[in-house]
């Protein structure tokens, strides 16, 4: 008996020290080592690059964002390290919710946004509690895109779009998703077009295209020559019109990666004979500007010190007219330039300035057509 | 062609080249040990360490990883019961009652040999691949696709025979906890109770690991004594190899459904592994050893999981579209270098190609290799006891489970899944149906409505290859209803329970399951009325499971009921009975001393009381864990466990302990792995 005894004395005393160790480790968990960072000088010196991923490893906005964030801590002046952290769930808006809520604001913590996060926060979706309209762009980078058609569904041309005696079939991921620019765009041209959602990725629509399962699809510049490349030469597709770019007065012009074709203002014209305008016209540029040419980006908190996110700023700036860094960094950036100058801010903010009549008007196309009621 | 081939091979045997080959081996085959990390903690490990080096070296060595990480996963699997990965908890259903009976080292073997030849035959399909696939994937519409998940729907009644009805209601079950999230075409949130948490549905490694691995903790980690068969070591190496050469066809099967299933994009790994498993028992004369530990149960599956990540490879390289996370991973790691995938990549980068193909090729026969000459040392394991193991087996699979989304909320879905799972198995309910339903909902409803929207039905149902899946589908019925009617022999006896080691749940006809089953027709009902509220076509899949799920619920409440099952649970079924131990009467219990007389347990039998024990110190742990972070909950679970549970004595707690807190807390330190914080402690 004395055995046991002395045992379960023995097991209270290692619980007790474990116990304490727990406890001690609980709070060391949360020591304060992470003191408000000096930034508002601009010098990152011993800080932290905190960038917060709000999607899973791998993929476009993950690679983009480890690629652009490695290259531009060591030029932020001090040479802060470099800490990507990918919180995902929710298509990204954990992540960033998650980062309105927590971060500080002293730099050292920046928010990639891409289409997927931006496109529910255009829609007002209540699931959302983070406001790039109150965040300070460091830096950002477009991307573009285009739509074609297959020849078999009888289209040759522009006009095969409208006035058909059967709609098209166009392949979709979600109509809440990026796929939302495009649908506006159909919407604005007056394409007579049925929509399918549900497929995993515009690859899986691309392959559906060379099926012959689906008409119409959209792909953007990166996937535009490894995907729609060889169905151009093959000619089984043709190329219809382009996105296009919103320039710095807010204007659609045309993608110099598309040089070729027409943007939807100039397909607009060429079937209407007039330039167009209306409330789908506004959303239409509204959303080229968040999903296209601003659609990717760092974020700092708005109430940032304009010492800290300019500092970070000047060093995206630098970045982007390295050229060693845009020979390295082609296929990541996809075709377009890093875009940190001084202006980035004012023509950022412009284009996330999204009025109540263009959120208005999505969500009446979203309910009307395609059946979708949010908010 | 031969030349760009042999060329990257004279690449490899440069010695730095073959040094990150296998660094990348020996990482993968570590990785994959541990439950709950595999291909995508491998790639997330590994290519941080890759910046900077030559495209052809990183990719050596991550292929490497990608090759076994899917070998040595099958160690956890085959051992403890625990799945090395989602994919591995096929090979449990036979491989873990082979360790069980005391052949872990056979099972192993068995395992190994087939992951290798596995490998081998996913690269040579690799390279075969490069002209043929573009014919191949584009012959897989919509509608094929469907019928694929249907195959492996309808699987679940192939799994769970002579139990179909229990086999089915789990189908449906887990069919059902598939659609929590966001829906495939609609894109609205279902069953998520305004979670984001939910909103990105259930992840699928916490509910394996949960269902599976939490399960077997629970159920044996709180026995003290082991009733286990003891260990066989004895047999040659040799021995292995002719036992394992005998079941050649079905790793030539195994692999080919592998590559097959790889290629296709949207079926996905764990899916793969069912059809291969699946066409194994289908084609097999002798069923009834299936499930409680035939051979061809291990090498059908293993042979598929190393092949899939090979077929894996062929869309996300030739298209750009990657099938798994790993492949995603890979493809950015392509594209930081400058290389863009897509059907040019074998013009312009052949060379790479074809390294990707040798260091694939190499890697699985090395890895495998290195498996099969360790399984004797590995086997050892299993005669730890499981209260010893269990606790540090939980750590280990919970931060597993957590790397995927880095949300606390997984280790709570976990253990939620785990007591869902405990109750499943100890009721007699298949859990193989539950899984392929879970993975298959999201594609069974994409394909359906992409095939209707596509095609009428008269189109569709017409095409060749569907026509193929319909004759496989229903040829097996029609030959299995006309014997019924030529010999008027009882279905029963014509086909002998396929997976009763685990229908025979020592809780099954008491009122456990009865109980059971009245909960899960609740389950359906209130799920049918949820989905009331969802868009036209966002409730349409939902109730339709939902009232199948009805249906068969009801059935099988209406025959407990009948069959008298409001008594408590019988004794011989339980694994912790024994004759001989019946003599010894159990402190709290009623139990009639001599075996021949006792009919029942009492309600609450010992393995229902261990077990809810164990759930309750896991609560504790995953409530700590929230609270105040992972190493301070460790440090009072395991010491707790081992002393009050286990019994371990005082030293041995706290040896383990305090390896097992250093490893977990240092790790963080020089690898990406992230601990759970805690709310508290932030």
């Amino acid at each position: 008996m004395s055995i046991t005894f002395a045992r379960s004395r023995q097991s209270t005393t290692v619980m007790c020290v474990f116990t304490a160790l727990a406890v001690a480790a609980a709070f060391l968990g949360g020591s304060p080592f992470s003191s408000a960072a000096d930034t508002a000088d601009g010098d990152f010196s011993k800080e932290t690059l905190e960038v917060m991923i709000p999607l899973a490893e791998g993929g476009g906005t993950d690679t983009w964002a480890r690629f652009v964030g490695q290259e531009l801590a060591p030029r932020v002046t001090g040479g802060p390290g470099f800490s990507p952290v990918n919180e995902p769930g929710g298509e990204g808006i954990t992540g960033s919710n998650q980062f309105a809520r927590r971060a500080p604001a002293d730099g050292t913590h920046l928010l990639v946004s891409t289409a997927t996060s931006v496109v529910p926060w255009v829609l007002g979706r209540s699931e959302v509690n983070y406001d790039f309209a109150q965040m300070t762009p460091v830096v950002v980078n477009g991307t573009g895109g285009a739509i074609y058609a297959r020849k078999a569904a009888g289209v040759e041309g522009l006009r095969d779009l409208v006035d058909r005696e059967a709609p098209l079939t166009f392949g979709g991921i979600s109509a809440t998703g990026l796929d939302l620019t495009t649908l506006v765009a159909f919407d604005v041209l007056g394409v007579e077009q049925r929509s399918i959602f549900g497929f995993e990725g515009r690859g899986p629509v691309n392959l559906a295209v060379q099926r012959g399962e689906v008409d119409l699809d959209y792909q953007t510049t990166s996937a535009w020559e490894p995907s729609v490349g060889p169905l151009l030469q093959n000619g089984s597709v043709v190329p219809l019109v382009s996105f296009g770019q919103l320039d710095e007065d807010g204007d659609v012009v045309r993608d110099a990666n598309f040089p070729d074709l027409p943007t939807v203002a100039e397909a607009y014209e060429e079937l209407y004979g007039e330039a167009p305008s209306g409330p789908a016209w506004e959303a239409y540029t509204a959303l080229l500007g968040v999903t296209y040419t601003y659609q990717k980006g760092l974020w700092v908190p708005g109430e940032t010190t304009e010492g800290a996110s300019e500092s970070l700023r000047q060093a995206a700036d630098d970045l982007s007219r390295d050229k060693a860094f845009n020979d390295k960094a082609a296929e990541v950036l996809g075709g377009y330039p890093l875009v940190a100058d001084d202006g980035v801010k004012e023509r950022v903010a412009e284009a996330y300035a999204v009025d109540d009549s263009v959120r208005d008007y999505i969500l009446s196309l979203l309910r009307d057509t395609y059946d979708i009621h949010l908010g | 062609m031969t030349e760009a081939a042999l060329s990257a091979l004279g690449s490899l045997a440069d010695p730095s080249m073959l040094l990150m080959l296998m660094a990348g081996v020996l990482a993968g085959l570590i990785i994959g040990l541990i439950p709950g990390l595999g291909g995508t903690a491998a790639m997330a490990i590994l290519l941080p360490l890759t910046f900077g080096m030559e495209p052809a070296a990183a990719l050596a060595m991550l292929i490497g990883a990608l090759a076994v990480v899917h070998t040595s996963d099958t160690v956890a699997t085959v051992l403890l019961g625990a799945p090395g990965s989602a994919s591995a908890s096929v090979t449990l259903l036979d491989g873990y009652p082979m360790a069980r009976a005391g052949q872990a080292k056979r099972a192993l073997g068995l395992a190994f040999l087939s992951s290798m030849v596995g490998g081998v035959i996913g690269a040579i399909g690799l390279t075969i691949a490069i002209p043929l696939v573009r014919p191949l994937v584009l012959s897989f519409g919509s509608p094929e696709l469907f019928m694929l998940t249907v195959l492996g729907i309808s699987m679940a009644a192939v799994l769970s025979r002579g139990n179909a009805v229990k086999g089915l209601v789990a189908a449906a079950l887990g069919l059902l906890l598939g659609m929590v999230g966001t829906a495939p075409t609609t894109a609205e949130y279902r069953f998520t109770f305004g979670s984001m948490l939910l909103a990105d549905g259930l992840s699928l490694v916490a509910v394996a690991l949960g269902a599976f691995g939490l399960a077997e903790i629970a159920s044996r980690a709180g026995q003290k004594k082991s009733n286990e068969a003891p260990v066989s070591l004895s047999g040659g190496w040799m021995a292995g190899i002719r036992e394992w050469l005998s079941h050649w066809t079905q790793v030539i099967r195994g692999s080919l459904v592998g590559i097959w299933a790889g290629i296709l994009p949207g079926i996905g790994a764990t899916a793969g592994t069912w059809l291969a498993y699946g066409q194994a028992v289908a084609t097999a004369k002798d069923k009834s050893k299936f499930g409680k530990g035939d051979p061809r149960g291990v090498v059908g599956p293993e042979s598929a999981n190393s092949s899939i990540a090979a077929g894996d490879l062929i869309p996300t390289l030739m298209f750009g579209i990657p099938g798994s996370v790993p492949a995603a991973m890979l493809l950015g790691m392509l594209l930081t270098n400058g290389i863009q995938a897509g059907p040019s990549i074998v013009t312009d980068h052949l060379d790479l190609m074809y390294l990707i193909i040798w260091s694939f090729a190499i890697a699985s026969v090395v890895g495998a290799l290195l498996c099969f000459v360790s399984s004797k040392g590995l086997a050892r394991i299993t005669t730890v006891s499981f209260s010893v193991l269990g606790p540090g087996l939980l750590a280990i699979m919970m931060l597993g489970a957590y790397q995927g989304s880095l949300q606390v909320g997984d280790l709570w879905i976990m253990l939620v899944l785990g007591a869902l799972g405990w109750l499943l198995k100890s009721t007699g309910f298949p859990r193989a149906p539950f899984l392929i339903g879970f993975v298959l909902a999201v594609p069974l409803e994409r394909y359906y409505f992409l095939t209707d929207r596509v095609y009428a039905p008269s189109d569709w149902l017409t095409r060749p290859y569907v026509l193929v899946f319909i004759a496989i589908l229903a040829v097996p019925a029609l030959l299995a209803l006309r014997r019924r009617f030529r010999k008027d022999v009882p279905a029963e006896q014509d086909a002998p329970p396929a997976a009763s080691a685990e229908a025979d749940g020592p809780l099954a006809d008491s009122v456990w399951s009865l109980t059971t089953s009245v909960g899960l027709l609740a389950v359906f009902v209130v799920a049918f009325f949820l989905a009331g509220s969802f868009s036209d076509e966002g409730r349409l899949v939902p109730q339709l499971v939902a009232g199948v799920g009805i249906a068969l619920a009801a059935l099988l409440v209406a025959r407990e009921w009948k069959g008298g099952s409001f008594a408590p649970p019988r004794p011989e079924r339980d694994p912790e009975f024994h004759a001989d131990e019946a003599i010894v009467p159990t402190s709290g219990t009623t139990l009639v001393q001599t075996p021949s007389t006792v009919t029942r347990w009492p309600v609450v039998t010992p393995m229902v009381r261990n077990s809810a024990r164990t759930f309750a110190w896991m609560t504790v742990f995953v409530v700590l864990a929230t609270l105040f972070g992972y190493v301070p909950a460790l440090l009072f679970f395991l010491p707790a466990f081992l002393l009050y549970v286990a019994g371990t004595r005082p030293r041995t707690a706290t040896i383990y302990t305090a390896v097992m807190v250093s490893i977990i807390a240092v790790v963080p330190v020089f690898l990406p792995i992230h601990l759970p914080g805690g709310i508290f402690v932030g």
